[in-house]
């Protein structure tokens, strides 16, 4: 990942001086963009359609009765006020976030926290089991979790007789076992970023009198930001988009339990329950509930996001 | 449900006296109970000590907390808030904890897996958990000592004595009842009288009578037939009351015993071919094979297509969005010729599931409060929460009045007199009942033809989970 | 030095490998284990029964085809969404009007970009009502609905999406696609930026059309990121169980019409949940383990190959 823009650069440019110069060449460069100008607004445009129409059809699903929902996808809203909201604010969307909340901070935190250090000595450090150890967190990388998932239960559920705090429909057994799976890809991937670092300035650093974990901590991670950054970005949207971790390990399991579902795992209950309770608009309101928060994170957000995963390449 | 400290105050006096006495006169309290909205009746008064004693056979400690798990489907939950209600007011120690979901499996799987199952589920709905696998698990317990417990509106009574007939055989697996099924179901056509009576229309008595009417139908622009298409289980209940029908009570039981033979009765083509004339004439609701139940209910309420097949949960479920002058209306399935049952015969029984785990913490007090459930209260509450009937035999009184079709499918049962059936593979049999669904969305897409079905639906009878 | 690193390299590695191996390697080993056994995943009783899982596995038709589905999504769903990402980059980053200005990217094309990458931050569960309500399969769905507007379609043969045993998965694959390509668009624009524009520049005054750029430039020099996006891709698209197993129809854990949407990750989930087969599910676990390491083992070498040209 650390080659293109050297090695590579070069190689057409050569390519380009060998060859003879044609005169209309101005000609048909503009020509050419033209057509492509044409060409690729036509389908970039398309598929911002693509995107925009059905988030934009949801929303106003919220506002049409369920007569309407029924009839034709093209009828326009007749009913313009906020009870559809009002009901699937009732079903506990703002406590589905607030548990993803918890859950992703923590989760985050750890396997980032977890994952650079573990990344860090692996990449850095030679000594015996160091291969060894790096293939069995590769390897983990390449299996979906469901493989697992049955003695995972268990697990969780064992830990839970340790302590409550750790066990099936706990906040912390959740962190953990997030952390755990994203570990994998943290590691492959923050391996690769520390080993293209200088080796200089932490030698330096450690003739200074530094210790490795100062020097870790104090020289090593600032100068690995970008890369962290870009990690931080995907292990974001890989916990964010968890559903089947959650559906088996997130269940209340008492009555009594409080609810600790997972946003998706919360929405995906409204959506059965609008169900039976033919409750169309209230649906699409919970989605576009849903929907708001992370749209105005996004936003908020996107040249950050958008750099971090620029930096993935770059180096 | 009003205070609970008054029920509880009253609950003390009615302790000191003779309490079983009292129970009997219950019932008499159903009207105000009804009526007020379960205004103060508490008079299920039951010495909370010792165990196995008359009045608490199951040995319940008042102490102990219960934890109920509801399925909250057609019928809602409120139902089982106000069982609650009664159950603390005899065991006003205990902390009962409710939960109602639509996420039956999912949820509950998983605590069975872990051993850490809820006393009392009322497991029903598209996620139901099966209850064959959790049987062949040991998952259940035996509710054979509830219904050898006396029946708590009259002690000299067991609760077996007071349920309607059939209700145990359909929780019965290998011989021993694991299930109690509380509500009185009735399966068969629906459709909106005040459309029928606006268009002239007759509901029909024959098949034929039937195809002809659904041709009148489509000609005045309304779809003849919809159905549930994503959960192919709703058409299954017209193919199959169309066989039972045909081939007459027998038959049912051979097709629950999973005799491949029983397959190879003409009764069972004749059923699927009659109901196959409907796909080849057209007369389904376009879309409709793949729409949820929501989906296709809401557009048969909304009059764009004339039947639906369902049970009679159907009208409480779909109460919210039915014109309030729809006057909903039950039909028993068409006759075919040479039917060994009568035209007015009905697929009628036990439906929604109530299971104690056998590893529930407070297994007694699951048991009991599926004892108070029986109740005449219990069931006078089901029928002004949930609209509908339970398996008590005069489980209301006369006061309670139930909506339009609930009270015409209450009549069809009247006037099936005997000649009510009701299968049990749709709850028992997890991977006969798959593959039969999956048979059926095929026929509704004409993907196969009646011969077809017929022939994948006798080979899964080798299918076990 | 020495002697103060160990304690270091120990320090740092024992929490984060503790972790792993307790809650991924462990539980896969097991799945190895309880794989040659009849337990239900209800009660700590199991009988071992050798490999009778495994015989049962191969002669389980539905298995096959849930097998078949995935390697049908293996090779789809990269392809798919790779393509229409790198072909949306170049157009973002290359295909603006040429001229006095050079090359550059549409205008707009940081609208564009925003736009393209939301549906990637929106939970699943809205994708799978959204994509429910898109795939209705009467008018009151949006694709139906438009397509009758239109009138392609027949308003009564109204087409079936996901409940169309020949459209299910395709349906699926969509939504996959729809929600990941600006992820990736994203990704292949960050590494097309890095590519200085003078090379475009040359190589058009060179008299290469716009399009040859794309596949004498871009495409070599994005390579290693294409397999990063593949590997993930890969992955994403062994599992896909949220959306099967909520948006198809079918019992427990969709998969429907009869299988026709089956996928290792809901036949697995069916086995171990619904029908309490723990032990035959882990067997299905441990062939799919199989599986997916071959597949990587081959993956590996390509790329090794592809390494040394660079």
């Amino acid at each position: 990942m650390t080659i293109h823009t050297d090695t590579t650069g070069a190689v057409p440019a050569q390519r380009g001086t060998d060859r003879t110069r044609r005169p209309s060449q101005a000609q048909r460069f503009a020509d050419s963009g033209g057509i492509l100008n044409v060409f690729s607004h036509g389908f970039l445009a398309l598929w911002a359609l693509m995107i925009i129409v059905p988030l934009f059809w949801i929303v106003l699903g919220s506002f049409k009765t369920n007569a309407q929902i029924g009839s034709s996808a093209w009828t326009w809203p007749g009913n313009w006020h906020f009870d559809a909201f009002a009901r699937a604010w009732d079903k506990g969307i703002g406590g589905f976030f607030a548990n993803t909340v918890i859950v992703l901070a923590g989760s985050l935190t750890l396997t980032m926290l977890l994952g650079a250090m573990a990344a860090y000595v692996l990449a850095r450090y030679e000594f015996p089991g160091n291969r060894v150890i790096y293939y069995f967190f590769v390897a983990g990388a390449m299996f979906p979790v469901y493989l697992a998932l049955v003695p995972l239960f268990f697990m969780v559920k064992n830990l839970g007789q340790i302590s409550p705090l750790l066990g099936l429909n706990s906040y912390l057994g959740l962190i953990l076992v997030y952390t755990a799976y994203s570990l994998p890809f943290t590691v492959f991937f923050l391996y690769a970023f520390f080993r293209s670092l200088p080796t200089a300035v932490h030698e330096a650093a450690m003739i200074d009198g530094c210790s490795h974990t100062r020097a870790f901590f104090q020289v090593m991670v600032p100068m690995a930001k970008s890369g962290l950054i870009s990690v931080f970005i995907f292990n974001v949207l890989g916990q964010w988009n968890q559903y089947l971790l959650p559906v088996t390990l997130m269940q209340q399991q008492n009555s009594s339990d409080p609810d600790h579902s997972m946003l998706a795992q919360g929405l995906m209950n409204l959506a059965l329950q609008s169900g039976y309770a033919s409750d169309f608009p209230g649906l699409f309101a919970g989605m576009t509930i849903a929907m708001l928060p992370v749209l105005v994170v996004y936003l908020s957000f996107q040249r950050q996001v958008q750099a971090g995963l620029t930096s993935a390449t770059l180096k | 449900m009003g205070s609970a400290t008054e029920y509880n105050r009253r609950d003390i006096f009615k302790r000191a006296a003779a309490v079983t006495v009292l129970a009997a006169g219950s019932s008499s309290l159903l009207a105000a109970c009804a009526a007020g909205g379960g205004g103060g009746s508490g008079t299920k008064g039951a010495a909370p000590s010792g165990s196995g004693s008359a009045t608490n056979p199951f040995g319940v400690k008042a102490n102990d907390p219960l934890d109920v798990v509801i399925f909250k489907g057609g019928y809602g939950d409120d139902y089982a808030k106000a069982f609650e209600e009664m159950y603390k007011k005899t065991y006003s120690g205990a902390n009962v904890s409710h939960l109602g979901t639509q996420d039956i499996s999912p949820k509950l799987q998983p605590r069975f897996n872990a051993g850490n199952p809820p006393d009392v589920v009322d497991d029903s709905g598209a996620q139901a958990m099966r209850l064959d696998v959790l049987e062949k698990a040991d998952q259940l317990t035996d509710l054979s000592v509830l219904l050898d417990a006396p029946y708590l509106d009259d002690p000299s009574q067991k609760v077996r004595d007071v349920l309607l007939p059939g209700t145990i055989d359909q929780g019965t697996i290998d011989g021993k009842v694991y299930s109690l099924n509380y509500v009185y179901t009735v399966y068969g056509l629906w459709y909106s009288n005040k459309l029928f009576k606006e268009k002239g229309w007759t509901p029909p008595k024959t098949w034929d009578d039937f195809l002809a009417l659904c041709a009148t139908i489509k000609a005045s622009g309304v779809a003849p037939f919809c159905h549930q298409g994503k959960y192919p289980y709703y058409a299954n209940y017209l193919i199959m009351d169309l066989v039972a029908k045909q081939g007459g009570a027998d038959l049912v039981k051979r097709i629950d015993a999973l005799d491949p033979t029983a397959f190879d009765d003409p009764a069972v083509l004749a059923g699927v071919s009659a109901f196959f004339q409907i796909m080849q004439k057209d007369y389904l609701l376009p879309g409709t094979n793949g729409m949820t139940h929501t989906e296709s209910q809401t557009a048969w309420c909304q009059g764009k297509a004339a039947f639906i097949p369902c049970g009679s949960w159907l009208e409480n479920e779909m109460i919210k969005v039915t014109p309030a002058d729809f006057d909903m209306a039950f039909l028993p399935v068409p006759s075919l010729a040479g039917d060994k049952m009568p035209q007015n015969a009905v697929r009628a029984g036990a439906g929604e599931p109530f299971i104690v785990p056998a590893k529930a913490k407070n297994q007694a007090g699951g048991l009991e409060f599926l004892r108070i459930m029986l109740t005449k209260e219990a069931s006078g509450k089901f029928a002004a929460a949930a609209n509908s009937l339970t398996v008590l035999k005069d489980g209301i009184g006369p006061d309670v009045v139930l909506k339009p079709g609930t009270k015409s499918s209450a009549q069809a049962v009247t006037a099936a007199g005997g000649n009510t059936f009701n299968y049990t593979y749709p709850d028992l049999q997890t991977a006969f009942e798959t593959e039969m669904e999956n048979a059926t969305t095929d026929l509704v897409n004409s993907r196969i033809t009646p011969q077809q079905w017929v022939a994948r639906v006798k080979a899964a009878t080798s299918k076990k989970v | 030095m020495r002697h103060r690193k160990y304690p270091f390299i120990v320090g740092f590695l024992i929490v984060p490998v503790a972790l792993y191996v307790l809650l991924v390697i462990w539980p896969y080993l097991q799945t190895f284990g309880y794989s040659l056994t009849d337990w239900s995943g209800a009660s700590q009783q199991m009988n071992f029964i050798g490999l009778r899982n495994y015989t049962t596995l191969f002669g389980d038709n539905v298995f096959v085809l849930a097998l078949e589905h995935n390697l049908l999504l293996l090779a789809v769903l990269p392809l798919a969404t790779i393509l229409l990402a790198l072909f949306f980059a170049f157009m973002l980053n290359v295909g603006g009007r040429g001229g006095t200005g050079g090359v550059q990217g549409v205008r707009g094309a940081g609208f564009y970009k925003v736009v393209f990458f939301f549906p990637q931050v929106l939970s699943v569960a809205i994708l799978s009502v959204l994509f429910q309500g898109v795939y209705r399969t009467d008018q009151g769905g949006l694709l139906n609905g438009v397509l009758v507007e239109l009138g392609v379609e027949d308003p009564n043969r109204p087409w079936q999406w996901l409940s169309d045993p020949n459209l299910g998965l395709w349906c699926v694959i969509g939504v996959l696609v729809w929600s990941g390509v600006g992820f990736y668009l994203v990704l292949f624009s960050a590494a097309m930026q890095s590519v200085p524009k003078d090379i475009y520049e040359a190589a058009l005054l060179d008299g290469a059309k716009r399009g040859q750029t794309f596949f004498r430039i871009t495409l070599p020099l994005l390579w290693e990121t294409i397999q990063t996006a593949w590997v993930y891709l890969a992955i994403a698209a062994m599992d896909c169980f949220a959306l099967v197993s909520t948006m198809t129809p079918g019992k427990f854990y969709g998969g429907g019409p009869d299988h026709r949407s089956e996928i290792l990750s809901t036949l697995l989930m069916r086995n171990f949940i619904t029908y309490g087969k723990a032990g035959y599910a882990c067997a299905m676990g441990v062939v799919i383990f199989f599986i997916t390491l071959i597949l990587s083992v081959v993956a590996l070498r390509v790329t090794r190959r592809e390494k040394i040209e660079f």
